[in-house]
């Protein structure tokens, strides 16, 4: 198959399987997006890697829409002989969250759908290996789940500590150790100047470490 | 892993035991672990542990500001970081439409060649180190150092340079820079005949390496493998060229090949990359100063950027092969999703599994590392 025979095929493909819908395609690019229903992504998934080759399933990638009430998988397929790239984007229900796997057509799939399973609770059926990879010692929520606000769960199960150590405390009592407004620091051109640092900036003069970052920086910048 | 997840093999056979590679381990770079059956020296069943580097990235970048995840990204992949920083900008330069000036497309091909010389010598290094050979780790690692000493100058950071923007780059090149490249270049190059003849033309390491975990080009294709291990079966892919992205397609390089797909094919794979790498470097330098213009395309206040909403497929080829972001948008400050598919996904866990099975006990190392897996890149 070439080029402008998979401009047909594709143009083609909603005749053959229902519902499946270019919504973009850059040859040029060589990106192209279709949106089916669920239902139908084993019979586009057989027909594009029998009849177009594409046989490397770079990803799937799981986007969590909460409001919608829907998970939203994509499969990323490349072909080596037309180089090109077709992204199939389908959503399945988040509730009960199951899906089937596509492992028996490309092997990939085992690691990505794994791995989707672990972060998004969504359950692939009859893949070979749904055991948990990365988060063996979690017993909470899918973590990539939009209601896993992690900051809460920090805040749970951490606690805030003071940090006034004596080397900081010793540091304000200079001068030092505050903290500089973004367009004082000393990547800006018109505080840190060839010759040294501003008047206005004066807490940083007496540290050897401020005249050498500015030393640093002057170097960097050429001639200016 | 703590004591109450350990599961104990409730009848084994007598004459097998369970033998655990890792988390902290010679053949790989970073904590991984891998956990084998062995019957005598033959492996029976293989099983890859992974998650010791899970830092949750893919998370905490939906909670960040756009820009602030540029400073993110290269945490990734620790031997190879450049290459992450590309693909997340390129990403959403394409969903927001941003076209970025010609002289940062250059230095960007400058900075990616360079950090994938940089990971080459790495694996190199330890590839030998693993063959029991410390003299080349030495040499590898020092001489990667020449390249992360250009990168402090060139970016400020040795590792995590943190020099790209979506638009553009930061900063101009230093003065006087690309004579430092030159030198370190012309320098490496030397170097490369001395590598061969202390380690790729060494008899122990090619007794060692030739004819262990053996990848055909067919299974390559079935497993999702990339990169140059797929080049060591002997399929010319690279998304440099067949995919271009930023200037390669000005850019006069080979596609290098090996047939015969065994550790020693792909050691040969990197060994001729880093030649090519330095052919665009040089061409990179030579073009450099006659490309004038801006370094970066004009953003909104990156500190209230709204990227458009959309989705983005971006690719690169990073040292250990496609490395691509899938990054989505609802409009919002914050990206909705960004979905990283490290190269190592793939080589690290399904394909080192099958590989290692059926193999010797002293191949895994070897094994391993001439898949050059990146174990951070698949915990995310």
């Amino acid at each position: 198959m070439n080029l402008s025979q998979f401009e047909a095929w594709l143009a083609d493909i909603d005749h053959r399987i229902a519902g499946v819908e270019v919504t973009a395609s850059n040859l040029n690019k060589r990106r192209n997006r279709v949106d089916l229903p669920a239902d139908k992504l084993v019979l586009f998934l057989e027909a594009v890697k029998g009849e177009a080759s594409f046989v490397h399933l770079s990803a799937i990638s799981c986007v969590d829409w909460i409001d919608d009430g829907e998970f939203e998988l994509v499969y990323h397929l490349w072909s080596y002989e037309l180089n090109q790239l077709i992204s199939a984007h389908i959503r399945v229900s988040r509730d009960p969250g199951e899906y089937q796997s596509i492992y028996d057509l490309y092997r990939p799939a085992g690691f990505f759908e794994r791995d989707i399973h672990e972060m998004y609770g969504l359950y692939f059926h009859g893949a070979p290996d749904m055991e948990k990879f990365i988060l063996t010692e979690w017993n909470g929520i899918p973590p990539m789940r939009k209601e896993f606000d992690s900051e809460e769960f920090v805040e749970q199960n951490f606690s805030w500590q003071e940090y006034n150590p004596e080397w900081l405390k010793e540091l304000v009592a200079e001068g030092g150790g505050v903290v500089i407004p973004c367009e004082e620091q000393r990547f800006s051109r018109s505080v840190a100047t060839d010759h040294g640092i501003d008047q206005q900036h004066s807490n940083w003069s007496g540290c050897d470490v401020s005249s050498k970052l500015c030393r640093i920086d002057s170097k960097y910048r050429g001639g200016d | 892993m703590r004591a109450e997840n350990y599961q104990q093999q409730s009848h084994p056979p007598s004459n097998q035991f369970e033998l655990n590679f890792g988390p902290n381990h010679p053949g790989i770079e970073g904590n991984y672990a891998l956990q084998v059956e062995v019957e005598g020296d033959v492996i029976v069943k293989a099983r890859a542990d992974g998650g010791y580097l899970h830092r949750g990235f893919e998370k905490l970048m939906e909670q960040r500001l756009w820009i602030q995840n540029i400073s993110l990204v290269p945490r990734i992949c620790v031997p190879d970081p450049s290459p992450m920083e590309v693909c997340y900008s390129m990403a959403i330069e394409e969903i927001s439409g941003i076209e970025v000036p010609e002289r940062a497309q250059w230095i960007r091909v400058l900075q990616l060649e360079l950090s994938r010389i940089a990971a080459h010598l790495f694996t190199f290094g330890g590839h030998a180190a693993t063959t029991g050979m410390y003299t080349p780790m030495y040499w590898g690692v020092a001489d990667r150092d020449l390249i992360l000493d250009l990168f402090e100058e060139f970016t400020g950071g040795r590792i995590y340079s943190i020099y790209n923007l979506p638009g553009g780059v930061r900063r101009e090149l230093p003065d006087g820079f690309l004579d430092k490249v030159s030198e370190v270049i012309d320098y490496i190059e030397s170097r490369l005949p001395e590598y061969d003849n202390l380690f790729f033309r060494n008899a122990v390491f090619i007794k060692r390496a030739k004819g262990v975990g053996v990848l055909t080009q067919e299974k390559s294709l079935e497993m999702g493998v990339t990169g140059p291990n797929l080049r060591a079966t002997g399929l010319a892919f690279d998304l440099r060229r067949d995919d271009p992205y930023l200037v390669y397609d000005k850019l006069d390089f080979e596609v290098v090949v090996e047939e015969a797909g065994d550790a020693w094919a792909r050691t040969l794979v990197r060994r001729q990359e880093l030649l090519q790498s330095i052919r665009i470097v040089r061409q990179v330098v030579a073009a450099l100063p006659d490309i004038g213009g801006e370094l970066r395309a004009p953003i909104p206040n990156p500190l209230a950027w709204r990227v458009p909403a959309g989705e983005s497929y971006a690719r690169v080829e990073s040292s250990k092969g496609e490395l691509a972001y899938f990054v989505v948008s609802n409009g919002g400050e914050k990206p909705w999703r960004v979905h990283v598919r490290g190269p190592s996904a793939m080589h690290a866990v399904q394909v080192l599994e099958e590989l290692v099975t059926g193999g010797r006990v002293e191949d895994v190392a070897q094994t391993m590392f001439s898949l050059d897996a990146c174990p951070p890149e698949v915990d995310r």
